[in-house]
């Protein structure tokens, strides 16, 4: 049993402050991870915790000793460190390089004893890296290097194991590989391991808790799939996250999403017609740009439906897979009825959505102007016996804006948006510099 | 394996160089001359009148000055393999961490001032050089000092300029030596010719060194630990600070010694250690006895071809330095080359 606890640390680099009343406590099988953006003082933590750079205030605590009062080799003893990287100068074999995690359990005039390198051929096979005991460490790929050190550290025989962001500088495969071994290490050997990681979803996958820094403070702590959250994530790494459930492992699974550029504020407002995806981009840029968008009619489970639940745009909805009914083309027609204009994009058109077209020429009728995104020739993606060609050249004949791209109705978008700013008055400086801060979205 | 090898190349290279010189001397009589001298055992080997003739010229010329050719060689590499394992960096050596420089500068001092010849005799030398080496790489080490940690990067630099300071009073020195000016001259380009050479100069030394390449093999468990990185090592049970203060003065040790009685020769402490490391690889355990061997061998060598290039005809001996650097550089091409060549295929 080992219990680790950091007790108000403040540590600073020369008078600059890095970490500010650090405090936590661990125990024996836990896998922790310390996760923060850089400059955040995760690394220095790392260091503190391993008697390399000694808090100002507070203290480190191994089974309620303080580290800086034990021996060096003592806490050697007791704690093993990976580091981030572990290229090696001088051409040691692997073996030599493992046997070395004996060294404190050695007295300067004792040698390594067949008891010795037993212990370093069992942390080697562990590892899987007896079979290239004898070839020379500066001969090995990253990966390989990476798991000669962890034997290493577990020649140690350590109760504790700190590491450094162990797989920055490896690739995918080589990642999961090392992250396997070391959760097996946690529970097989009861290990207490405290890793630095720059991957959120790694972490979430392997770590049991989790702690966010930020500033050189704990801004959370707990459970990996209760501190995980898109919130603290934000608040933490200020970068809008999707949190989801994992599908196979059900663990949080983060994915980030661009930051949002300085929106400005529009007075037009766009209705989306849109589905099976065609209007996702569109409806990031839009809302980026500071449109009011709103989207109808979309099933339930459409990828755009996804996508205009996590930006937050109204929808009129539909059950998935069913036909457009005429509740949810009612609520259509009035967020069209409110929108200052209406874009179509290419989605393909069978008999569940043809009411969605229907509800287009409603709005030209109506007056509204109507923009189609004309990307893939209606005739290749109507469903609907030519019904929806139909509706296409009645749209056509009504005054309907045909654009090749979002790119191009993006650009008539932006005009549009000048002239209807003219026409409210709107701004002084605008009138000055036409066209200026509008450019530059795109 | 290897190091049996370099122990055996010693002994060989010992033998042949008492036949190198001036006066030709056979084998046969140079392991009669020694076994003569060996005590008790000796007082039944007796001598020819030739070998009577030549046994001062054994005994007193060229045993002593091979003997202090040995030492300084092994002392030399032992502070090398000392300061790159410390510095993991390859060109560290006397010279970079200013050992070389300041034992120049104490040496060089008590010439110019006459300590050397007027007060003590010629044990002053060694003492002022020795003195000089262990306070300049003391000031190196807390000049490089930063909050309680020493990094090796700042090491080095400081070492490089303490180094350049003190070589240029070395040159002032020279401008106002008048006329000590030969003696310091000859001294400075480093010589195993000197009058220093001598049993007395030998005993002067041989403790200085013998303790120095004990206490460094004693730590290179630590030295191999060491070229981890500073973090690591610590990680590893190192007492991180302790040992590298100690371990740069067991270098400054086995530096100033050497320097003290040979003057500067240049190149073994830093290609010594990289030969060695080539044969044998880098476990300091083995590394360190393995590059003592290997640079005693090398000077002694080395000393032995001067004497070999002066006849009648050119009497002025080439300093060993320029022997060292013109072969040592080749042989160390070499090896380069044909581990490139293995490694190749």
């Amino acid at each position: 049993m080992v219990d680790l606890s950091i007790d108000g640390v403040d540590c600073f680099y020369e008078s600059v402050k890095i970490l500010e009343d650090v405090r936590f406590s661990v125990k024996t099988g836990t896998f922790l991870g310390i996760l923060g953006p850089n400059g955040s003082g995760k690394t220095t933590l790392l260091k503190s915790i391993s008697r390399v750079l000694k808090p100002r205030k507070g203290a480190i605590l191994l089974n309620d000793a303080d580290v800086y009062k034990m021996k060096t080799r003592e806490v050697a003893r007791n704690m093993a460190v990976v580091p981030q990287d572990s290229a090696i100068a001088f051409s040691f074999t692997a073996l030599q390089i493992v046997l070395m995690g004996r060294s404190p359990h050695l007295s300067r005039f004792q040698s390594e004893s067949e008891n010795d390198l037993a212990i370093a051929r069992q942390a080697m096979e562990y590892t899987g890296t007896w079979r290239f005991a004898d070839r020379l460490v500066t001969e090995l790929s990253g990966g390989e290097r990476q798991r000669v050190i962890i034997a290493r550290a577990l020649t140690q025989q350590p109760k504790i194991l700190l590491l450094d962001e162990p797989t920055s500088h490896l690739d995918i495969s080589n990642q999961l590989e090392i992250m396997d071994l070391l959760k097996q290490l946690c529970i097989d050997k009861k290990l207490l391991i405290v890793g630095v990681f720059h991957d959120f979803n790694l972490a979430a996958r392997y770590c049991d808790s989790v702690i966010l820094l930020k500033d050189g403070k704990i801004v959370a702590a707990g459970k990996a799939a209760e501190t995980l959250t898109s919130e603290s994530i934000k608040n933490v790494f200020g970068i809008d996250v999707i949190v989801n459930k994992h599908p196979v492992t059900d663990l949080p699974y983060v994915i980030p999403i661009s930051k949002p550029k300085d929106q400005q504020q529009r007075t037009l407002s766009v209705h989306l017609i849109c589905g099976a995806g065609t209007g996702s981009t569109l409806m990031k840029i839009l809302t980026d740009s500071g449109y009011n968008v709103t989207a109808g009619v979309l099933n339930v489970l459409d990828t755009d439906f996804a996508t205009a639940e996590f930006l937050k745009i109204p929808v009129a909805t539909e059950p998935p897979f069913s036909t457009v009914t005429e509740k949810a083309q009612k609520a259509n027609l009035e967020m069209i009825r409110k929108a200052s204009l209406v874009v179509v994009t290419s989605v393909p058109f069978g008999f569940g959505n043809l009411q969605n077209l229907e509800a287009a020429v409603e709005a030209l009728k109506r007056g509204t102007p109507t923009y189609i995104i004309d990307e893939v020739p209606i005739e290749t993606r109507d469903f609907t016996q030519g019904k929806a060609k139909a509706l296409f050249d009645e749209l056509k004949s009504l005054g309907a804006i045909f654009v090749t791209n979002q790119h191009e109705l993006l650009d008539m978008l932006h005009v549009s948006e000048e002239k209807a700013r003219m026409a409210n008055g709107a701004s002084s400086a605008h009138h000055l510099k036409p066209g200026r801060g509008s450019r530059k979205i795109i | 394996m290897y190091f049996l090898l370099l122990v055996l190349l010693f002994m060989v290279t010992i033998l042949v160089s008492l036949n190198m010189g001036f006066t030709p001397i056979p084998f046969q009589d140079i392991v009669n001359i020694l076994l003569k001298n060996i005590p008790f055992l000796g007082d039944s080997v007796h001598l020819t009148q030739f070998q009577i003739d030549k046994e001062p010229i054994i005994m007193l010329v060229r045993f002593p000055r091979i003997l202090c050719g040995a030492l300084v060689g092994a002392a030399l590499a032992a502070s090398g393999t000392i300061f790159q394992g410390l510095f993991r960096n390859p060109m560290a050596d006397p010279y970079t961490t200013s050992a070389s420089s300041a034992a120049s500068l104490g040496a060089a001092l008590a010439i110019v001032l006459g300590v050397g010849v007027s007060t003590f005799g010629l044990l002053t030398i060694p003492i002022f050089a020795f003195i000089g080496c262990m306070i300049s790489v003391l000031v190196v080490y807390f000049i490089s000092r930063v909050g309680s940690r020493v990094p090796i990067t700042t090491l080095l630099l400081s070492g490089i300029a303490v180094s350049i300071f003190e070589l240029a009073i070395v040159a002032y020195l020279q401008t106002i030596a008048g006329d000590r000016l030969g003696p310091l001259t000859f001294w400075l380009i480093g010589s195993l010719s000197s009058t220093r050479t001598t049993w007395m100069g030998l005993l002067s030394i041989l403790p200085f060194i013998i303790f120095g390449i004990i206490v460094a093999y004693f730590y290179s468990r630590d030295l191999n630990l060491l070229t981890l990185g500073e973090d690591q090592a610590q990680h590893l049970g190192i007492n991180l600070e302790r040992v590298k203060l100690l371990l740069m003065m067991v270098g400054a040790l086995l530096a100033g010694a050497a320097v003290a009685i040979s003057g500067a020769i240049g190149f073994i402490g830093l290609m010594v250690p990289h030969l060695a490391r080539l044969l044998v690889g880098p476990d300091h355990r083995i590394l360190i006895p393995s590059s003592v061997f290997l640079g005693a061998s090398f000077l002694v060598l080395c000393d032995g071809l001067t004497r070999m290039l002066t006849s009648p005809a050119s009497p002025q001996e080439v300093p060993v330095g320029v022997i060292t650097a013109v072969t040592g550089v080749v042989f160390f091409l070499f090896l380069l080359r044909r581990k490139k060549r293995v490694e190749a295929l």
